[in-house]
This record gives C-alpha cells, sequence and structure tokens, in this order.
C-alpha cells in the first residue's frame, strides 16, 4: 500500500475533525483510526484545537427532561463487558421480556435469540428472531419504516473480529422469514450485534456494507 | 488606605482605567459561582469522567449539569431545532456514560472528547435527518452564537487551544469564515458554499489552504 505523505495525511485528520470529510471517505478514515494510533492522534489533535470554537459559544441550558430521559436511558445497572451497549441492551431486554411472555402463548418454540432495531428517537422499528433451531430469521416490521426509492435496507451479522455477514433485506412493511446458511449461521453465532445498513436496491453489490450503517441492535439470547 | 478593600466609588475609577483592584479576583470567581457562567475547568471534567467510568451515578449527573448547556450550544448550531438537539444531546451523555472508561487524559482534554462526541453524533443525524437542511438558517432564533470567553481558553487551558485563537485569527477572512462555519454548524464543503454563495471549488480550495495555513502556523 502506497504511503501517504504526512501532510496529507494530517490534512485529511483535520477534515475529519472539522467535519467537512464526509460520506465513504469519513468512515474509511474512521475505520483507520481504530486500526491505526498515530492516525487517531492526529484527529486527537485536531479535535483539541477546534475545541475552543464550540466552546466559546454561548450556553443554552437543555429541558429539565432531557435529564429525566437520560436518567431512564442509564437506569439499569449493568455488566462492565455490556457498558457499551448498556442502554440498547437495557431496552431491548424489557421488550424481549414482553415479547418472549407473549411468544409462550403459542405454539411455536420460543427463539434462541433476537434483537430489536429502533431509531433515534427510540421507535421500535424491527425485531429479528433467531428460531430455536438456529436456522431461520423472522424479520418483523414493528412499524411501516420509509425506505427512499431505488434503496434497500440490509440486515448484517457482526461477528467478533470478523468481516459483516449479510443476513438480507429488511422488510418496509410486514413479516419475512429468512432461512440461513452455514455462513451466516456461524457469523450470528459469533456476533454480539447486528445491524442494517442503506444499500442500492437488491441489497449491496460487494457482498460488504457499502451503505451508512442505519441500525445497530444488540443480540440477546433466550 | 493601604489594608482595605476600595469601596464601589474605587473599584468604578479603577475599572474604568483598566486596572485589577484587589478585591478584584475573589469578586470575579464569587460572580461566576452564582451566575454558573463559567465554564469547568477540564481538570475537573476528567475527574468528574473518571468517576463516570467507576459507574459514579451522582458524578455523572454533576457532569451533566456542567458541561450540557454547552454541547447544546454546539447541538443546536449544528442542527437548528431544539428537539432534535436535545435528542442528539441524550444520546451523546448515554454514549459519554458508556465510554467514560475509554476517555484517555493523553490522548486529549475531556473537554474536547465529549465535543467530540457530540459533534460527529450531529454529524450523522445531519446526514440522515432530510429535516435539518430544509430549517432556514435564520429562522431559528435560538441559535446560540459566541459570546466574549476567556474562560473557555482557560477551561481548556493547553496549548493547541491557545494557539488556535491566535492563529485562526491570522487566516485569510474566506479561510477562516469557511472553517469556522463548517465546525460550528457542522456544514459539508457544498452547504459552506451554499451558506456563503460562492462556487463548491473555491469553498474546498479555502478550507484546505486554511487548515494548511493553521497547522503551519500552529507548528511554528
Amino acid at each position: 500500500m502506497k504511503r501517504d505523505e504526512p501532510g496529507n495525511l494530517d490534512l485529511l485528520a483535520a477534515e475529519y475533525a472539522l467535519g467537512t470529510l464526509r460520506g465513504l471517505a469519513r468512515r474509511a478514515f474512521a475505520r483507520r483510526m481504530k486500526r491505526d494510533p498515530f492516525v487517531d492522534r492526529r484527529v486527537a489533535a485536531w479535535e483539541e484545537r477546534f475545541a475552543l470554537l464550540a466552546l466559546r459559544l454561548k450556553p443554552v441550558a437543555p429541558s429539565p427532561a432531557v435529564w429525566t430521559a437520560l436518567e431512564g436511558r442509564i437506569g439499569t445497572p449493568v455488566r462492565r463487558s455490556w457498558r457499551g451497549l448498556a442502554a440498547a441492551a437495557a431496552l431491548v431486554a424489557v421488550i424481549g421480556l414482553g415479547w418472549y411472555v407473549w411468544q409462550g402463548l403459542r405454539p411455536p418454540a420460543a427463539p434462541q435469540a433476537y434483537a430489536v432495531f429502533a431509531d433515534a428517537s427510540r421507535t421500535d422499528l424491527w425485531r429479528v428472531a433467531l428460531d430455536a433451531k438456529g436456522e431461520r430469521l423472522a424479520v418483523d416490521a414493528l412499524v411501516p419504516v420509509s425506505v427512499p426509492d431505488a434503496r434497500s435496507r440490509e440486515l448484517w451479522a457482526l461477528p467478533d473480529g470478523g468481516s459483516p455477514v449479510s443476513l438480507g433485506l429488511m422488510p418496509a412493511t410486514g413479516s419475512i422469514e429468512i432461512a440461513l446458511d452455514e455462513d451466516q449461521r456461524a457469523a450470528l453465532a459469533a456476533a454480539k450485534n447486528v445491524a442494517v445498513s442503506d444499500e442500492p436496491a437488491g441489497g449491496s453489490p460487494t457482498g460488504a456494507p457499502t451503505g451508512d450503517i442505519l441500525f445497530i441492535a444488540a443480540i440477546v439470547r433466550t | 488606605m493601604p489594608g482595605e478593600s476600595p469601596g464601589p466609588e474605587q473599584e468604578r475609577q479603577l475599572e474604568a482605567a483598566g486596572l485589577p483592584h484587589p478585591a478584584g479576583r475573589a469578586l470575579r470567581i464569587l460572580g461566576m459561582m452564582a451566575a454558573e457562567t463559567a465554564r469547568t475547568a477540564d481538570s475537573e471534567v476528567a475527574r468528574l469522567l473518571a468517576a463516570c467510568a467507576r459507574q459514579d451515578r451522582p458524578a455523572f449527573q454533576e457532569l451533566y449539569r456542567r458541561t450540557s448547556p454547552y454541547l447544546l450550544a454546539c447541538l443546536l448550531r449544528m442542527l437548528r431545532s431544539r428537539a432534535l438537539a436535545e435528542d442528539a444531546l441524550q444520546d451523546a451523555f448515554v454514549q459519554v456514560w458508556a465510554q467514560a472508561d475509554r476517555y484517555d487524559g493523553n490522548r486529549g482534554s475531556a473537554w474536547a472528547w465529549m465535543i467530540s462526541i457530540a459533534r460527529y453524533r450531529a454529524i450523522d443525524l445531519r446526514r440522515r435527518e432530510s429535516r435539518v437542511r430544509t430549517e432556514p438558517y435564520a429562522d431559528v432564533d435560538e441559535i446560540p452564537g459566541e459570546e466574549e470567553s476567556q474562560d473557555a481558553l482557560a477551561a481548556l487551558g493547553r496549548r493547541a487551544t491557545r494557539a488556535l485563537a491566535g492563529c485562526l485569527e491570522a487566516l485569510q477572512p474566506r479561510q477562516r469564515q469557511c472553517i469556522v462555519l463548517a465546525y460550528q454548524g457542522g456544514l459539508s464543503h457544498a452547504e459552506v458554499a451554499g451558506e456563503i454563495n460562492e462556487p463548491l471549488g473555491s469553498v474546498k480550495s479555502w478550507i484546505r489552504r486554511g487548515l494548511t495555513a493553521l497547522k503551519r502556523c500552529l507548528e511554528s
């Protein structure tokens, strides 16, 4: 791989911190920061320099509702290993419990794992459940999800230490079932999270996510 | 008279002459505490973050009390809507709580770490939410402006920060304007171009040249 000139790398770091580096270039650079502490340090130096511009703004007091909501979101003490996913996992657990009880009233066996995707305003969008045998995924759109024309929403397993593995396309409404192949099952078994990305209609042409990762949900194993 | 505090009239005279008076420091400090407008020193923000990493909830609440008005100002400026900005603020603080143990004082200041979490969240939201882009800039009267901010400098207190203030002033006006707009507004190249009504190509090169000049100035 061609080595960047230090000046060029620093300019990329500056534009990342400034926010003008966008789209694929931004995501690629973010991945590089994760891999390379040197790159991360360049970004940190710029974040430091620019921070003054942020801190110079006149403060605005948030409404009390923000703190109340925040308290609710960090409310449940969680194990350290789950810290990053604390809020999501707590939410998923509560929804999951309700669903589990409901599911228990129905003849089919309970799923061995499930995940619920929610948007930024915490509206639940999709529930993904893996059947007891680990062979089929049931995907339910919990509300009609708006997807732009000529785009699809694609579901990915995020196995620990591996690349995302496509599990199929998400329905905008209603429910679908996906039969999993060997690779997909293995990826799910090694994953703590699933994600939904923005892709061209019909899904990623490359087998890897090409668009933004829109949602991430923790997998809850029952 | 020596040994006595100056009276109100003397204070006014000293102030008018631009001279510090003996009680000035204490008065300023009291004033800050009463109004709570002072930016908390970075060492204190770092201490609270370290406590959050140990799951200390009261420390988290204190951190929130001290830093949230500043993060909200950034977010309002970027998202141009109180509802969106407060949602982003909430998400940012959830992330701060969850990742407090990842903050590394060697990487940079605690303030910059928290500001980055909020800003990157807002940049993400701006890309996704078409609502943000259709909101005309001037229509939101709540968008905070800059204020006289010696305490912003004092709170950050790092060499990199102090140098920036001077080096920004030294930039060509167009370069400075583009960089400040992009940073504070969370704008892309194209959005900066739209905002100041200049061609995209010019904006890109002003930003690039401005950043290069900043770097040169900061390293000199």
